[in-house]
């Protein structure tokens, strides 16, 4: 038996060897601090804006003295990520970039109802959960973005004109597994119904110029490329290249223009980024705190500038940009629709094959 | 008698904690596959109507052609370095590993980048040509690309280790029998290394089955991606779990094809005579074909998109470079190294008792933890979390430490993950090492933990810092895991990568994937010298 805990000593000692002798020794730091303090917020966000998104907490905290404590990772992996640490999660806010991901929170339960003078007065209706279970803090539309020198404006109407077979092997888009598509789609069968809503994605996939690839940048650059003559993408990306450092970049984004489809019917796609607070959170208040300093004018107009997305406050203008491209008349329907039906979007995409 | 029952224990003993590793790192993803019942709902018969051809195909073409390629790039490189001198041989013999220290991830948004409307390459063709040439690269073709080219070195450092040391004489004889280098190539070197060439495009394979980044950006339906839409997009667990046992068969599949072929035939070189070959010398075209060829590959897999890197660097480093990274460089760091020794002496436990047993299940269990390498990191991740809140529950009892918020749990989930590339590269050490030195000991009364210590540690030392190495440069790379099981506040590079490569923003995450690449390029340095000593 002595043996035995020779050879266990032995292997502990290899180990601590072998970890100061790889510089190991700690592991990481700034990992691991007991939750005691209650001035902090913790935030489970998809939103991977860099330098905004941390500079906008950072003057959140040097006005109110909350620490904020972030985890980033994709919209759907931090959902799971909070159904499966159930009520011990240290999560007090959900911030994602899409309003589908938003329902599916608010339909696993994991989200709690909160209001407050102050968000209902920074952010429309249109814009909170019908249950208040959260709230949009940006906008972004989803629009056609078309070659100039071979499509006029006028030549354009409506998502729906892009099934005419005129535009066969003209129409680029990204793949069906992207959320944004999804929601696209969840509005159509909200407002269309579910029939007119698959004819549609099936008269698109028959016009695809190729198979689905690549993020909406890519989709922009196929047009400016030749190889297609509108890409549906949001006008989110259209203005990071248009504010890229690498010149190729923003000539071909200056190539491109941009229209807002279906003006005269049921108005362009919209999507949100939003949060909900988490139905275990601990930190409530200094949450509801966070989400009206973020939609409140100072942090909006700093998202408007830097993100080149639409404000949801109206007391905030877009950026300089945005404004170029004009106004336009949204979709009317309540958000929580793109969740609602989300699953059946995705079985269609795949029903009429597109990747 | 008592020394009798003394081994006899200290097998067991052996047994008993390679069997706890395998089991800890098999839990969590065991866990998720049967906890959860597949089922035939709707989502299964729509996945099996619509999806599941595509899954299936598109899963073994990039199987079987990266595979193909990158063994066979692996394999002739290794052959070209060892046996022949030519131009620039002494630099391509470590520079080829390089390859590794790009994240393939990275190496997609790069190549997407450089192949792109906007792209360096794109442009350079239509200025020779005059009209616009492009590449697509973002296609099951492209991603063969990417995971042949930045995998091959799998196959490529653990073939030269071999080819090196073990095959002068065989070489030397074939040549006095009157073959020609190719001829030995095809009917020596093949042959004889088939099996490290096995166990180098395991690890491809499981890399490739696990990769989700590529396929996704690419927008490839593989099993991972289906596994992730169906799970965290449909929210269906049990159709999940159905894909999973799908996945899981391709892995098995992968197991056993590399047992075969190396199980046939135990090729363990028991010498002290480790006999260096004395390079052949090249002149001439051949000379400039073997440079170029290494070149070519080395261009591709490594200094084009490096280059590219740098040039985008220079375009935003400014904006990007902040204080922050270095935080983010000295958590991963840590956290590499930590993980990578504790792996490291997890695996030697248990090739060391798969060896010394008798029994068949421990000879496998090693294998076992090929489920943690091949899954994709979302599942894990999940898995792992699961286990977690069931210890935090435990502990919650009498210790108020919050587990879940911890960077333990992390670390414990690079370990599943990591666990089978330290047992293949020990397994392999081991199997160099042979049995014989292991035999004399124990005749002449050496107890198994003496011998492993006194006999087999310092032969094993160089494959335990060569797995050390490998694993180091994996963990630098790993992104999914990161991600969803990270503390607050906790970054490492590849997390800020992802950042900017999330939202499309490539050229801003060119300094940060060069900070990867410098910290996996030291590793990967190290492992060449050490394989020359």
């Amino acid at each position: 038996m002595k043996k035995f805990w020779l050879l266990t000593l032995s292997l502990f000692l290899l180990s601590t060897v072998l970890l100061t002798g790889c510089g190991g020794g700690t592991p990481a730091p700034a990992a691991t601090k007991p939750s005691v303090e209650a001035k902090e917020v913790n935030i489970y966000t998809s939103r991977h804006y860099p330098g905004i998104d941390d500079a906008i907490y950072k003057s959140f905290t040097d006005k109110t003295g909350i620490k904020v404590n972030v985890i980033k990772a994709s919209g759907e992996e931090l959902l799971q990520r909070i159904k499966t640490e159930g009520a011990s999660s240290k999560a007090d806010i959900y911030l994602t970039a899409d309003a589908g991901n938003l329902y599916l929170a608010k339909q696993a339960g994991v989200l709690q109802p909160f209001t407050s003078p102050a968000l209902t007065k920074n952010i429309p209706a249109d814009f909170i959960d019908t249950d208040k279970m959260w709230v949009g803090l940006t906008m972004r539309a989803r629009v056609l973005v078309y070659a100039k020198d071979r499509v006029k404006p006028d030549d354009l109407s409506t998502y729906e004109d892009l099934t005419q077979p005129k535009w066969k092997g003209k129409i680029v888009t990204r793949s069906s597994n992207n959320i944004y598509n999804q929601s696209m789609l969840a509005a159509f069968i909200a407002m269309n119904g579910e029939t007119q809503a698959k004819e549609w994605a099936k008269g698109i996939t028959a016009n695809f110029a190729r198979q689905p690839e690549g993020g909406d940048r890519d989709q922009a650059k196929a047009v400016a490329a030749g190889k297609a003559d509108v890409a549906i993408m949001n006008s989110y990306y259209l203005g990071q290249m248009l504010s890229s450092k690498d010149p190729l970049e923003v000539k071909a984004a200056e190539s491109l223009g941009v229209f807002f489809p279906n003006q005269n019917t049921t108005g362009t796609h919209v999507n949100i980024g939003g949060a909900g607070i988490v139905k275990s959170a601990k930190n409530v208040d200094n949450a509801v705190k966070l989400l009206e300093y973020l939609s409140d004018i100072e942090a909006q107009q700093k998202f408007a500038e830097a993100s080149t997305e639409y404000p949801v406050n109206p007391a905030v203008e877009p950026s300089a940009l945005l404004k170029k491209w004009g106004t336009f008349r949204k979709q009317n329907i309540n958000l929580s629709k793109l969740g609602e039906h989300n699953r059946r979007a995705v079985q269609i995409f795949n029903e009429v094959g597109w990747k | 008698m008592t020394k009798l029952i003394r081994g006899f224990n200290e097998t067991n003993i052996w047994n008993l904690l390679a069997f706890l590793i395998v089991a800890a790192t098999v839990i969590p993803v065991a866990n998720l596959a049967l906890g959860v019942l597949p089922g035939e709902n709707e989502n299964w018969r729509h996945i099996r109507e619509y999806l599941l051809k595509d899954y299936v195909v598109n899963t073994l073409i990039l199987f079987g052609f990266s595979g193909l390629f990158a063994s066979l790039i692996g394999v002739s490189l290794a052959y070209l370095v060892t046996v022949f001198d030519f131009p620039g041989r002494r630099f391509f013999q470590w520079a080829l590993i390089l390859p590794l220290s790009v994240p393939a991830y990275i190496a997609a948004y790069t190549y997407s980048g450089m192949l792109g409307y906007t792209g360096i390459i794109t442009r350079a063709l239509s200025g020779l040509f005059g009209r616009d040439i492009s590449i697509d690269i973002m296609s099951v073709p492209g991603a063969i690309f990417i995971f042949t080219f930045f995998l091959f070195p799998y196959v490529y450092i653990i073939s030269r280790a071999f080819l090196a040391k073990y095959t002068a004489s065989l070489i030397e004889s074939a040549i006095m029998l009157g073959k020609n280098y190719t001829q030995i190539f095809f009917q020596v070197i093949l042959p004889v290394s088939r099996g490290v060439i096995a166990s180098g495009s395991a690890l491809i394979l499981m890399e490739v089955a696990n990769d989700y980044g590529v396929a996704s950006y690419f927008g490839i339906d593989t099993f991972s991606i289906a596994i992730f839409k169906v799970w965290f997009g449909m929210g269906d667990v049990g159709a999940a779990a159905h894909l999973s046992l799908y996945a899981l068969a391709f892995i098995v599949f992968i197991i056993l094809a590399e047992k075969a072929i190396r199980g046939q035939k135990r090729f363990a070189i028991a010498t002290t005579k480790v006999r260096l070959l004395t390079p052949h010398r090249l002149r001439g075209a051949k000379a400039a074909i073997a440079a170029g060829y290494s070149m070519l590959v080395w261009s591709l897999g490594f200094f084009i998109p490096f280059l590219q890197l740098v040039a985008w660097s220079a375009l935003t480093y400014e904006e990007v470079l902040d204080q922050s990274f270095l935080q983010a460089t000295v958590n991963t760091v840590f956290a590499a190294a930590f993980c990578a020794s504790l792996i490291v002496c997890c695996a030697a436990i248990i090739t060391n008792s798969a060896r010394i047993s008798r029994s068949r299940l421990v000879r496998t269990a090693g294998k076992l933890t090929a489920v943690g390498y091949s899954a994709p990191g979302a599942v894990i991740a999940i898995g792992v979390l699961i286990l977690f809140i069931w210890l935090n529950a435990m502990t919650e009892l009498f210790w108020s430490y919050s587990l879940i918020t911890s960077i333990y749990m992390l670390l414990f989930a690079y370990l599943v993950r990591f666990m089978a590339v330290g047992c293949n590269s020990l397994e392999n050490g081991f199997e160099k090492i042979g049995k014989t030195y292991f035999e004399a000991s124990r005749t002449l009364g050496f107890g198994v933990t003496r011998t492993f210590f006194k006999v087999d540690f310092k032969m094993l030392l160089p494959s335990m810092i060569g797995a050390f190495s490998l694993i180091f440069v994996d963990m630098v790379k790993e992104l999914p895991l990161t991600l969803i099981l990270r503390p607050f506040n906790f970054n490492t590079l590849a997390t800020k990568v992802y950042e900017y490569a999330h939202d499309e923003r490539v050229h801003h995450s060119a300094p940060v994937a060069l900070i990867i690449i410098a910290i996996c390029s030291i590793s990967v340095y190290s492992l060449s010298k050490l394989d020359k000593e």
